[in-house]
């Protein structure tokens, strides 16, 4: 199976980190469900063009946190994951987002009235449609 | 992990070309790509390891047997799809599975039939009378179902059309995830590179120049789009430099010496492997 990843070659974050945190993401909004089968690490490897080093540090960080469980030779499954867990998920995701355009904000030297000014804008736009 | 290969020390002095010395281990569950220009030696490693060239200097070993030895009962433990294979071309498909097969005790006849049948393989037909990109289908269909535990590909897919690569890389896939085994591979698709390999190995003029796991090299080497004009002096870590950008080998160094020189960059990325292979190796 394929998943919905996009790693960014320009980001500082590593790389098993942006899998880690996408696959997350891919729980916490149910588009992976409990009990759904993850790729092989060789699969999603290749997927992604990565070593398989880098997916099974993925794996096992994801696996220490709950997120996932993997059965002797059956495969990787999405575990359950309770509902606090997913909406902590969300919020941080949401949160580094907003932090990540008020970064870009600050490097251009704008004020914080006018970042709360574009921020409002925005959002007003989405409301309208 | 288990340690399939291990070379040590390797050394060979050819006509125009040394190669070695040479120091490569190999784990099972891993692909390991050699990568550099015609002629650096990357081919003639791999018919060292199958003991088609003897060495000058150094061991290899496979599974702990050396492959220079008495003992050849390594031979069961690997498979190798050369770059052009010799004393073929009068027989049918169908005659060198024949051959073949019997000498391999874990012969895999359904994945044989399985990618004759994908790579649309006639069978009955002489050898040379096949086309490049089907000599390479059938060659590669006499290799895999061998099952051995390490696998040597040589440019396995430089004459295949575009679907039989995919196909090949997805058959690749399965058949690592089935057991011990490992892959060495050469290699000038970077297709092939970045979908298969988890070390790239670099050589250059018969030198292993470089053994990277992927990951790795991609954060070893960065390129900075800068804001101004660099100062006229080498920078710490810098490789290359045009009018805009800064390649560097050691992001952290130039990092460094950016921030004390108030030098600021607007983005910073990871080259492509291309670029990589050409800084590396030109």
């Amino acid at each position: 199976m394929e998943l919905p990843i996009r790693l960014s070659k320009t980001s500082r974050e590593p790389i098993y980190h942006q899998i880690e945190n996408q696959l997350k993401t891919l729980i916490a909004s149910g588009q992976l469900a409990e009990g759904d089968a993850l790729p092989s690490i060789r699969a999603l490897a290749k997927d992604l063009e990565t070593s398989v080093i880098t997916i099974r540090r993925t794996y096992q960080n994801l696996e220490y946190q709950g997120f996932i469980r993997t059965t002797q030779g059956k495969g990787t499954f999405v575990a359950a994951v309770d509902d606090t867990m997913k909406q902590q998920i969300k919020v941080s995701e949401v949160y580094q987002a907003i932090e990540h355009a008020v970064d870009i904000a600050i490097s251009y030297e704008y004020t914080t009235e006018q970042i709360k000014e574009i921020f409002t804008e925005v959002i007003q736009e989405k409301g309208e449609r | 992990m288990e340690t399939l290969l291990e070379i040590t020390n390797l050394e060979k002095q050819l006509e125009s070309l040394h190669i070695g010395p040479i120091e490569l281990t190999v784990e099972c569950g891993t692909i390991t790509t050699l990568v550099g220009r015609n002629g650096s030696g990357k081919s003639t490693l791999l018919k060292l390891i199958m003991n088609l060239v003897k060495p000058d200097q150094g061991n290899i070993k496979l599974l702990n047997i050396f492959t220079h030895g008495p003992d050849e009962s390594w031979k069961q433990f690997i498979a190798y799809q050369p770059q052009t294979v010799i004393g073929w071309d009068t027989f049918t498909g169908q005659t060198l599975k024949e051959f073949i097969a019997p000498l391999y005790r874990d012969w895999d006849e359904e994945l044989f039939q399985k990618m004759v049948s994908l790579f649309e393989i006639p069978l009955n037909r002489r050898f040379h009378r096949l086309s490049q990109g089907m000599q390479q289908k059938l060659t590669i269909a006499l290799t895999i179902p061998k099952n051995t535990p390490l696998l040597l590909l040589d440019e396995p897919t430089s004459f295949m059309d575009i679907p039989a690569k995919q196909l090949l890389m997805d058959l690749l896939v399965d058949w690592i995830d089935q057991g011990d085994r490992a892959i060495i591979m050469t290699s000038h698709q970077s297709s092939d590179i970045m979908k298969l390999s988890d070390y790239i190995n670099v050589l250059k003029n018969g030198k292993l120049i470089a053994n990277f796991e992927k990951e790795t090299l991609f954060a070893t080497y960065q390129r900075y789009w800068l804001t101004e004009n660099p100062p006229a002096i080498t920078i710490p870590g810098e490789v290359k430099r045009t009018a805009n950008y800064l390649i560097s080998s050691s992001p952290e160094q130039t990092e460094r010496f950016l921030s004390t020189q108030q030098i600021k960059w607007t983005t910073q990325e990871a080259l492509k492997i291309e670029e990589i292979i050409t800084l590396l190796t030109v």
